[in-house]
């Protein structure tokens, strides 16, 4: 394993396939733009630029090696530029194993070296695109062996150390596609590409035409654009279907390893040291039918690279089984369910805080509109409900050496941090609050590489100080 | 049982912030001017020219002498063995508990205005956030970064 080695030529192919994504749209406006001129030359220029880039990417395969060789993972790399990167592998956190369609009709797998985020730049992190998957175990193993030489038994014999802890039944997959907000995504990105069409399209000229067969065939316009929504939402169904099936979390001595996806498989490892702080997210449909979606966030993962450091852990399952799925396996966390309340004499600031963008829009249309005006009356209603539920859900709980907070932006969010994951505590009172005697809190995690804050507006002043003086250490020592 | 920090920061903070407000009202003073002279161009009606010198008037009170003096009264800081306690914000109050096993780095920085008055902001990095403790006397300001590194690095802890 010193020699230098390199990836499966399949890479040619998915370097190609990626440089032809980042140049098609180049491509398109190119052939819109060249008007005068041969269309012999225009072809000849694309021409060129294909053969370059797959003499550019078959170069950069042959230029491509890794090796393991002293404790590091060395890889060597570039066309031009020869670089040289060389992670030691006590630094590497953790290795993601996925596979792409490409990589599976080869039966190679996909490895994403992850190290501790905090250099700022991507830099800090490997992708090897095409190894086979003996080859892949081997590093694994070679790198946990490195990482803490005490347990290499155990570790070169994962079957005997790993706990299913959740697997998920096909009917919630269903569930779960049918209750995401994954319609909302696929919908923008077919705006978004109609939206980089229209320079090139020229829609003026053709709306023109339409307009008059537009009046005449209204109903038909209208079916055509509910079918559009509906051939969305199909495909944002398929899409999260396909994302999350077989999806299947085990836990090996030292990691959570969840394992996901039909077509392409992805394998996300979390070191148990690295989880900051559990999330357990509810939408208000999920909410309504009794489940939730619980998250995982670690302190891994790069600036290039969020998708490490919020991990769905449980992407659908009943609230109050929560607790029974993960309590054997996530000791150290309490994920009960009952919380503090914040004050009764919160909630008219809760309502208040939820008028203050909705009602100058309210006034306007009453003022404008007229009679029509009136029904913008509804939006207020539905804000003013938002504003209650908001109140309704937030709370808090000390539980020995965590804080249990509950708060509600768009999804009821219910965070368990440990004291000694956060990594700073804010209680803000404005004027307002101060004459009713309330506060707000604000507790910071490290999440990969920046930090995220969980607040819960308005409690208590005497609520705020016993979770300030919890907090603090020296209020402790001076009891 | 709470501890209210103590320490405040340099007195000297107030004239450099007075200063810094001059600035962005002299800045603001300026663009007002030019719009007040295109309205006056266009005839544009008066009563906006009027409204737009009340507005300048009312923020130059506010920002060369309120709000500076709130935000210095406002201001206290304390740095313990365990921890870091901030209180800031001058409509909002803010309170803020860094524990000293966070820190993860501290910096200490000087614009051109507070090098004049041999003056130094002290800036807290935990994996997550960054405080400024901003004002405060050069040789208090490196006191503190040293005494806050040294702790820092004692209490070092994993993430």
């Amino acid at each position: 394993m010193f020699e230098p080695k390199r990836l499966h030529p399949i890479v040619i192919v998915l370097t190609i396939g990626k440089r032809l994504k980042d140049f098609i749209f180049s491509f398109i406006a190119l052939f819109f733009i060249w008007k005068n001129g041969g269309k012999l030359l225009l072809f000849g220029a694309i021409g060129i630029a294909m053969v370059a880039i797959v003499l550019t990417s078959i170069l950069s395969w042959l230029r491509y090696t890794y090796r393991l060789e002293q404790n590091e993972l060395r890889i060597e790399y570039g066309v031009f530029v020869r670089k040289k990167r060389y992670i030691p592998l006590e630094r590497i956190q953790s290795l993601d194993i996925s596979e792409g369609i490409l990589q599976r009709l080869c039966g190679m797998v996909k490895v994403k070296v992850e190290t501790a985020g905090g250099s700022g730049t991507d830099e800090a992190e490997a992708v090897l695109a095409a190894i086979s998957k003996e080859e892949a175990r081997y590093i694994q193993e070679y790198v946990a062996a490195a990482k803490n030489p005490a347990v290499q038994e155990v570790e070169s014999n994962p079957a005997i150390s790993s706990h299913t802890v959740y697997r998920m039944a096909p009917s919630q997959l269903i569930l779960l596609s049918l209750t995401s907000g994954g319609v909302g995504v696929v919908i923008s990105a077919v705006l978004a590409f109609f939206s980089q069409l229209d320079d090139f399209i020229p829609f003026e000229r053709v709306f023109r035409g339409v307009e008059q067969w537009a009046v005449s065939n209204l109903i038909i316009i209208v079916l055509f654009v509910f079918g559009g929504l509906v051939v969305a939402w199909v495909i944002a169904l398929v899409g999260t279907m396909l994302k999350y099936a077989n999806f299947n979390v085990t836990k090996t001595e030292h990691d959570l390893v969840i394992s996901q996806g039909l077509l392409e498989k992805r394998q996300i490892t979390i070191p148990l040291t690295r989880i900051q702080a559990i999330r357990i997210n509810e939408n208000i449909v999920r909410q309504w039918l009794g489940y939730a979606s619980v998250i995982v966030e670690s302190a891994g993962g790069s600036v290039s690279n969020q998708e490490g450091s919020k991990v769905l852990l449980l992407p659908l399952v009943k609230i109050d089984s929560i607790e029974d799925i993960l309590g054997p396996y996530l000791t150290d966390y309490r994920l009960s369910s009952s919380f503090h309340p914040v004050p009764k004499r919160a909630m008219l600031r809760y309502i208040f805080r939820s008028w203050i963008i909705i009602v100058p829009i309210v006034a306007a249309a009453i003022f404008f509109l007229k009679a029509w005006g009136l029904l913008s009356l509804i939006v207020l209603a539905w804000f003013t409900f938002w504003g209650i539920l908001k109140y309704k859900d937030a709370g808090w709980k000390l539980e020995n050496q965590q804080l249990n907070l509950r708060y509600r932006k768009m999804v009821r969010s219910t965070v368990f941090i440990k004291k000694n994951k956060i990594q700073s505590l804010e209680v803000k009172e404005s004027y307002f609050q101060k004459r009713k005697d309330l506060g707000s809190l604000e507790a910071f995690v490290k999440v990969g590489f920046g930090g995220g804050g969980s607040t819960v507006m308005d409690m208590d002043q005497n609520d705020l100080k016993k979770v300030y003086s919890w907090f603090s250490r020296e209020a402790k020592k001076r009891d | 049982m709470i501890l209210e920090p103590q320490k405040r920061i340099s007195a000297k903070a107030l004239t450099v912030w007075k200063i810094s407000g001059v600035i962005q009202i002299v800045i603001s003073w300026i663009v007002t001017g030019v719009a007040i002279f295109l309205l006056h161009t266009f005839n544009g009606p008066f009563w906006i020219s009027v409204l737009l010198i009340v507005i300048e008037l009312i923020s130059t009170y506010l920002f060369i002498f309120l709000l500076p003096t709130i935000k210095w009264r406002r201001w206290r800081y304390d740095v313990r063995d365990e921890e870091i306690e901030l209180q800031e914000g001058i409509f909002i109050v803010k309170r803020t508990l860094i524990p000293m096993v966070r820190v993860q780095h501290v910096d200490t920085v000087q614009g051109p205005i507070l090098r004049n008055y041999q003056l130094a902001s002290v800036i807290i990095n935990t994996a997550a956030t960054s405080h400024e403790i901003p004002a405060l006397e050069e040789s208090e300001a490196e006191e503190l970064r040293h005494f806050i590194s040294t702790l820092a690095r004692v209490a070092d802890e994993d993430v």
